[in-house]
């Protein structure tokens, strides 16, 4: 996986470092405009380097797809690489590398994103290529028919054949009986057999338009030599209006769910996970807020608790981790999982009780000023330290908008969650850890087949 | 171990909702090379961008190196950076598993020990000190280097608390016998899981008949034999001598002045064992040439081509580097590239690179293919290689490597972990300050004839020491190159 998808899953990941913008200096100049046709353009200025990074964000990715149709948002990814009007197959590419740029492009349920790296006198020829893409898509049916086989491969590799990623697909399809989040983002096998070109093409004419789309660039420009260059190239492009996009909506209590895989793994894991809003669903932000910082303090950092406790204190789990995403279009999932730790002989009973004695402890416990305080430390320093990187900044404010809310929440992110009270903690783990929100997946390996 | 200690089991997890296609590395190619694109499409005029581009180097950020030497012997290299409130600091040690002597896995396991305890704190006193402060810690231990790293705020109530922990972690680890025995036990888990994994098995078996005796030959965590065998004591004899100030680099890089770079450096420089560098790493002597093979149930065949290259302070690194990009250094429309996987589909990506280190480091290429064409597939490879030594690169492809090289270069300083990691390349490997611009004005300056005379000097196809891992099967003959090969490749590159 390359390095910005790396860090986009890092941010989902990530409870501590929020994509949150500076305090601890001076806020790098942002400026947002929308050109006519609907392009939403935000341009933040980092003049350390002689670089830029143009990104173009669409609001769609599989949690929009119908059960028959998925897959397609992966798909035309793959096929936005296979020409334009103005280059053929593969063209770009050769083009962008010639010229010293990294670019790449990456799906997930709520995006799909296209980038690309490079020195600062090349921007233009991005945003030619990227404008043409979005207008202009060739979709020749010959190319899809040999890209199909190979997003067929590549799901047999990266999913079928992965066991964890085989057994993540599997629990979010339990966790989120509702929404479109239980789809894959590869899409079903069935799906990718009978996937046709002309889905595609529709695919493409309902999504991608400039009223549907981010353009992010960060680097060393001015706001303004930006805007001629979006206004030149993406400025023709003709608006056009998108179907609906509604919110992925999950049940709040779906009752108790419980998986079983069997998979080519050596040791064992399971996932917890329960059905709870995010900061764009939520009525009550505070509960977000302190879902993120129970996040945080379970697992923010090697000083978390499930380190301290379940991997060093009692050796339950060699491996333990928890994850909240606040930042998705729809509901979300707050996550544990954890590896038994079979050097110590200990069991997959041993390591779900001692999840759960954490959940337990934070209904009943309030945490330590002490440990809000290192929370607080780590976030604040994760602000500073996200913008060393041009890419993790324009990534960050190409989520936010994409799922329907602003980059300047990254300024307020810090003051939210020191709004949050111990109360606010015990509160939010007795309304959410509940078993009437729970899904639970046993990854076991293949051999208790045989039990 | 790792950059980042806590184990992070969801992280491989949550990927796998962001797929990040590298849809252009699967185009099944009309073998159009880059350049040609890029001519084709300025010469059309189809693009405004391009031809308005006006065919200039890119400006690159302006680094102002400073160094110098502590008073127990640490070389500093310093790049004042003020635009963020934050510095990072990166030790390299010549304390990599090259300095295992006879226990494989000891330059490893203290490094990893570092952080497991201080005077009057544990492994979780030392965790919620660093991360009381919003500080990151980091280490890691390969063949030449170990590297100890702190990233930090500026501000003067952060910056101390940190970097006086950061002292005690790196120079008076106390190496307590409970975290010794967790983290020898991750290891041992780590051995099992390689078993599974055929490329691995390939890269441990290449290494051992390229290196022989040589320290190189064994791979840096040790094995399963070697790590339960290693002793505390010897942990505290190592770290003793291979800690020492004398044995460092210290770069650093951000919101600092001068003055405060010196404290820092000073501070951490006394915290360290006296003692002065280690003796460098002898050369290793030509391996015998050969083919390995390891039985393995897998769909594709694991290929590896190697033979001993350069160390890093070979003045032909630039000419060699040049010529490797053309061989297979890049993607698309390398030598490799064009031959094995856009004319005749049997991979999804043939590579070739020099490792340059401390001492003759390797020249591999690596690929994977179907098990059934794997004869076949090993000898075009080589043929590929023997006629690119034999005629060298054309004229338009150096000179469409220059313009690629040129044009990345800007993204290699571009940030301040970016920066670090140069600083510290450059230090270890003695390497003077103007290194950058040198590698750049050396690499623009290369002709046709210098390329292929120093990969001559360099390179043989009699000297290759081949590893391969997969099944046996019957093998089937190449497909005749094609620009629409019949058969996809299987397999995915991992990008």
């Amino acid at each position: 996986m390359n390095a910005l998808a790396r860090r986009a899953a890092g941010l989902l990941l990530s409870t501590v470092c929020l994509p949150l913008s500076a305090l601890a200096a001076d806020p790098q100049p942002t400026h947002e405009f929308t050109l006519d046709n609907g392009l939403k353009v935000v341009v933040r200025e980092d003049h350390r380097a002689p670089v830029v990074v143009s990104q173009v964000w669409y609001k769609v990715g599989s949690s929009y797809e119908t059960p028959g149709q998925t897959g397609l948002s992966h798909a035309l990814e793959h096929m936005m690489f296979k020409g334009s009007e103005k280059v053929g197959p593969g063209e770009a590419s050769l083009i962008l590398r010639d010229l010293g740029a990294e670019e790449n492009a990456f799906t997930s349920d709520d995006f799909t994103a296209y980038y690309q790296v490079l020195a600062r006198d090349r921007l233009g020829v991005a945003f030619e290529l990227e404008a043409d893409r979005m207008a202009n898509l060739r979709l020749p049916a010959d190319e899809f028919a040999k890209e199909i086989e190979v997003i067929k491969e590549e799901r047999r590799l990266r999913t079928d054949d992965k066991p964890m990623a085989k057994a993540f697909e599997r629990y979010k399809a339990m966790a989120y009986p509702a929404s479109g989040y239980h789809t894959p983002t590869i899409g079903w096998m069935a799906d990718l057999e009978r996937m046709k070109v002309e889905e595609l093409r529709h695919w493409y004419q309902s999504w991608y338009v400039p009223n549907n789309a981010t353009l992010v660039v960060v680097g060393d420009v001015t706001p303004d030599e930006v805007k001629t260059l979006a206004q030149r190239y993406f400025g023709p492009i003709p608006k056009r209006d998108v179907p609906p996009a509604k919110k992925p909506l999950e049940l709040a209590e779906p009752g108790e769910r419980q998986i079983t895989l069997h998979v080519q793994t050596q040791l064992p894991s399971l996932m917890l996970g329960f059905n709870v809003p995010s900061i764009a669903t939520a009525e009550d932000k505070r509960s977000v807020n302190a879902l993120r910082l129970i996040s945080a303090l379970l697992d923010g950092g090697y000083s978390g608790r499930i380190p301290t406790q379940l991997e060093r204190g009692e050796e339950l789990v060699s491996g333990g981790s928890s994850s909240y995403d606040a930042y998705t279009r729809g509901d979300s999932l707050f996550t544990l999982s954890a590896t038994p730790n079979t050097q110590k002989k200990k069991t997959m009973a041993q390591a779900e009780a001692g999840l759960w004695k954490l959940l337990e402890q934070l209904k009943t416990t309030a945490p330590s000023a002490e440990e809000l305080e290192r929370v607080r430390a780590q976030v604040i320093a994760g602000l500073v330290f996200e913008r060393d990187s041009i890419t993790s900044q324009a990534t960050a404010i190409g989520q936010l908008e994409t799922v329907g809310l602003s980059w300047k929440l990254m300024d307020t992110e810090l003051a939210d969650l020191e709004s949050v009270t111990p109360q606010d903690i015990q509160n939010a783990a007795k309304l959410y850890f509940t078993r009437e929100r729970l899904s639970v997946a046993h990854v076991l390996p293949l051999e208790t087949t045989h039990e | 171990m790792s950059e980042r200690k806590t184990p992070r089991l969801l992280l491989g997890l949550i990927a796998v909702a962001i797929i990040a296609s590298a849809a252009f590395y699967l185009v099944p190619s009309d073998n159009t090379k880059a350049s040609e694109a890029l001519d084709n499409a300025k010469s059309s005029q189809k693009l405004q961008s391009l031809a308005e581009l006006d065919g200039k180097a890119p400006a690159s950020r302006k680094l102002d190196v400073q160094t110098w030497n502590t008073a127990e012997g640490a070389k500093v290299l310093f790049v004042e950076a003020r635009e963020l409130p934050m510095f990072d600091m990166r030790l390299i040690f010549s304390a990599g598993s090259s300095q295992d002597g006879n226990a494989p896995g000891l330059a490893l396991l203290t490094n990893a020990m570092l952080n497991e305890g201080v005077a009057g704190k544990d492994v979780g006193a030392i965790a919620q000190g660093f991360e009381g402060l919003g500080a990151d810690f980091g280490n890691g231990a390969y063949k030449d280097m170990a590297i100890a790293s702190l990233r930090s705020l500026s501000a003067a109530d952060k910056r101390e608390p940190a970097l006086k922990l950061f002292s005690e972690v790196v120079g008076k680890p106390t190496f307590p016998a409970d975290s010794f025995a967790r983290i020898k036990n991750q290891m041992l888990a780590g051995f099992e899981y390689q078993k599974q994994n055929p490329g691995k098995l390939a890269s441990l078996e290449l290494m051992k008949r390229l290196y022989g005796d040589h320290p190189y030959a064994h791979a840096s965590d040790g094995n399963a034999q070697s790590v339960p065998k290693i002793t505390l004591a010897q942990l505290r004899e190592f770290h003793a001598k291979a800690y020492a100030a004398g044995n460092v680099v210290i770069a650093l890089v951000g919101d600092l002045s001068r003055s405060e770079a010196e404290a820092i450096a000073n501070q951490v420089s006394a915290a360290l064992p006296k003692g002065p560098a280690l003796a460098k790493v002898e050369q290793p002597i030509e391996p015998k040439a050969g083919i390995g093979h390891i039985e393995f149930p897998s769909k594709q065949t694991n290929l590896m081509i190697a033979q001993l290259g350069i160390d890093r302070d070979d003045p032909d690194y630039a000419a060699l580097s040049m010529g490797n990009q053309i061989l297979g250094g890049g993607g698309f429309g390398t030598r490799l590239m064009s031959e094995v996987r856009e004319k005749r589909g049997l991979t999804y990506g043939v590579y070739s690179a020099f490792s340059p280190m401390q001492a003759r480091g390797p020249f591999m290429i690596n690929l994977q293919t179907r098990a059934e064409m794997s004869e076949g597939t090993l000898k075009l490879v080589q043929d590929v290689l023997a006629d690119y030594l034999k005629t060298g690169p054309t004229q338009k492809e150096l000179d469409d490597a220059k313009r690629e090289l040129a044009g990345s270069f800007p993204l290699s300083t571009a940030s301040n972990a970016d920066i670090v990691g140069q600083l510290g390349a450059m230090g270890f490997y003695n390497l003077p300050l103007n290194y950058l611009d040198d590698f750049m004005r050396q690499s623009q300056s290369l002709t046709v004839e210098q390329v292929r005379d120093v990969l001559n000097k360099h390179l043989s196809t009699d000297k290759l020491v081949i590893v391969s891992a997969g099944p046996t099967v019957p093998q089937k003959p190449l497909p005749a190159p094609s620009d629409k090969p019949a058969e996809q490749p299987l397999g995915v590159p991992e990008h």
